[in-house]
């Protein structure tokens, strides 16, 4: 079959004939046809269009036809249609060239990473206020909590204990027994090299209860209870339940986010002191089976090393990395903007932020213990 | 939004009608405080600006999705306004849920969570909650919204009833053309371009007469036999 679009010239007047099947199938015929054609009606000043030796017509012959058009106008031609002879045809180049006068909206066009860089830079103080905003909100909110407590939702409390406590303490007892573990075999591999097998209870109690101990199991409630509490806030946020909450008067702050770090700030230090004791134990695990010292022998040496300053030390961080991760999680779930998308984002940045607000938290309480001389 | 001067009447219904980018919303937002406008001035039955109300909120909002509280069932969502602002508590607190879940049809869900009921009779949960504390003005955000046609007729009655009966004050944003004609007494058209009001009045009165053409082709959309039909 045939395809072709043939330019019949009298003066600076035209006919265009296209002739053949206009549809998806000869596609790329029709193409070239309407290409090879524009050359030949350079000069002229009307054009009529005429479809009469059409075999058939679609929506992708129609916008092959519809752009020639386009671009003839464009040239200062004035094309016209002859739509007595196929109006069918006619009506679907017409519709084509409709779509083609809606001004279609500015793609946004990709960034460079210098761009970017400076999107993140000039977002910066943006940022930094809105964290300061959220962190001056959160202080003015004690006070107030104080004279009306009941605008604080208490009664979620328990649900929120056993949610961020009692349910992750599995979790948080596995990590915490196997860095007892790690720190044991670490302990024996290198302080058995200077026959000072008997002094790895003492590293494993000052690794732990100092630093580690706290640190994993703030990390590890980073991870879960953080994004818990970051994806609930925040599909709060999408939902309008906060927008409901702050039109019936009441404060999100105050009745969301107190209660939250609360809870955390209860539950955390528990968690430690028991994984405390499981990192006790996965110690004794690791070097009892692997050196000769006897169970009795190392929970003798562990009793010890055990002072209130270890003891104490790594305690007393732990409601203060329990904040930093509600305060995190909180303000990343109520800062959320958008639909189901954002509530994935802004969980992700909670438990990033979170996890790296713990890791600074706890250095610079070490430096502060190294400073005391504790 | 530049020009948009407003009164609403005791009592009556007003509709804050445009189309997508008018600033519908954001106005609503402005008016229940949760938004600060750049300029301009908000008053309230004499209460002062809403983003600066401290208290007892004096109206009552009903969100789009019903922003009801997925983990509360509807008779604690209910019971929620009550425990902030008032001493109410135990048995009483339980006979005004009731009593505002049968007002709305819902007296049998009172146990029941967001998740387990329609869309239609969340939204009529939303407005039970909203008039908890006896708001004498309820601001309704797109209540037809997602809603079958029955439904949708369904919360358009309750509204009327209760604008009708308990003589509460509506402000409903809304494009629905039907819903307009059924509820509302008086709209403002809000037009992007102009940046504020471009038409003001009865609705049926704005649909037959108004030679803006804005206004002409926002009314258009609904055929004036549909309209009548379902009109009061």
């Amino acid at each position: 079959m045939s395809i072709a679009v043939r330019a019949e010239r009298e003066g600076d007047r035209a006919r265009l004939v296209p002739e053949g099947a206009f549809d998806v199938a000869h596609a790329p015929a029709v193409a070239r046809a309407v290409a090879h054609v524009q050359p030949d009606l350079e000069g002229c000043r009307s054009i009529d269009v005429d479809l009469t030796h059409l075999d058939r017509i679609d929506g992708a012959g129609a916008v092959l036809l519809a752009r020639l058009l386009d671009r003839l106008d464009a040239n200062g031609d004035r094309t016209r249609m002859v739509e007595d002879r196929n109006p069918e045809a006619a009506r679907l180049i017409t519709l084509y060239r409709q779509k083609r006068e809606d001004p279609s909206p500015a793609r946004p066009q990709p960034m460079s990473a210098l761009t970017k860089i400076g999107v993140v830079a000039a977002d910066l103080p943006t940022r930094i206020t809105d964290t300061l905003d959220f962190t001056g909100r959160c202080a003015a909110a004690l006070p107030r909590v104080v004279a009306s407590p009941r605008s604080v939702d208490w009664r979620s409390l328990p649900w929120l204990v056993q949610q961020i406590g009692a349910d992750a303490l599995p979790v948080t007892s596995a990590a915490n027994l196997l860095v007892g573990v790690i720190i044991g075999f670490l302990g024996v591999s290198q302080l058995g090299r200077f026959g000072a097998v008997v002094y790895v209870p003492e590293l494993v109690v000052v690794a732990h209860f100092r630093e580690l101990g706290p640190l994993v199991t703030a990390i590890v409630v980073a991870g879960r209870s953080g994004a818990g509490l970051a994806s609930e806030i925040a599909t709060m946020k999408v939902s309008e339940e906060i927008d409901a909450l702050r039109s019936m008067g009441f404060d999100p702050v105050r009745w969301l986010v107190v209660s939250r770090c609360v809870a955390l700030v209860l539950v955390v230090p528990l968690l430690t002191w028991v994984g405390d004791a499981l990192a006790l134990l996965g110690g004794l695990m690791a070097t009892v089976a692997t050196t000769d010292m006897t169970p009795r022998a190392y929970v003798l040496a562990t009793m010890d090393a055990i002072t209130v300053n270890h003891f104490v030390g790594g305690l007393i961080k732990s409601p203060f990395l329990a904040l930093a991760i509600g305060l995190i999680a909180c303000g990343q779930g109520l800062a959320t903007q958008g639909g189901a998308a954002a509530v994935g984002a802004r969980t992700t940045t909670a438990v990033v932020l979170a996890i790296f607000g713990v890791i600074v938290i706890n250095a610079l309480f070490t430096l502060v213990y190294v400073v005391m001389g504790v | 939004m530049e020009h948009v001067t407003f009164d609403v009447e005791r009592g009556t219904t007003l509709a804050i009608l445009g189309g997508s980018g008018s600033g519908k919303s954001t106005l609503l937002r402005y008016m229940i405080g949760l938004e600060q406008p750049m300029a301009g001035r908000i008053d309230i039955d004499g209460v002062g600006e809403p983003h600066r109300y401290e208290g007892v909120p004096p109206f009552g909002v009903l969100f789009q999705s019903g922003a009801l509280f997925s983990s509360m069932t509807l008779a604690d969502n209910l019971a929620l306004p009550l425990t902030m602002w008032t001493p109410i508590r135990g048995a009483t607190a339980r006979d005004l849920v009731q009593a505002k879940l049968d007002l709305v049809g819902l007296g049998a869900f009172a146990e029941h969570l967001p998740g387990e009921i329609s869309g239609g009779m969340k939204k009529r949960a939303g407005i039970a909650r909203a008039m908890m504390l006896e708001p004498s003005l309820l601001f309704f955000d797109e209540p037809s919204a997602g809603l079958d046609p029955i439904s949708a007729v369904e919360l358009d009655e309750l509204i009327v009833t209760l604008s009708r009966d308990l003589g509460i004050t509506i402000v409903i944003v809304t494009h629905e053309l039907p819903s307009i004609f059924m509820v509302a007494n008086s709209c403002i058209v809000l037009d992007k371009t102009a940046k504020g009001i471009v038409a003001r009045g009865d609705p049926r009165a704005l649909r037959d007469t108004s030679e803006i053409p804005f206004v002409h082709n926002f009314f258009a959309r609904s055929s004036p036999e549909a309209s009548v039909n379902q009109g009061r």
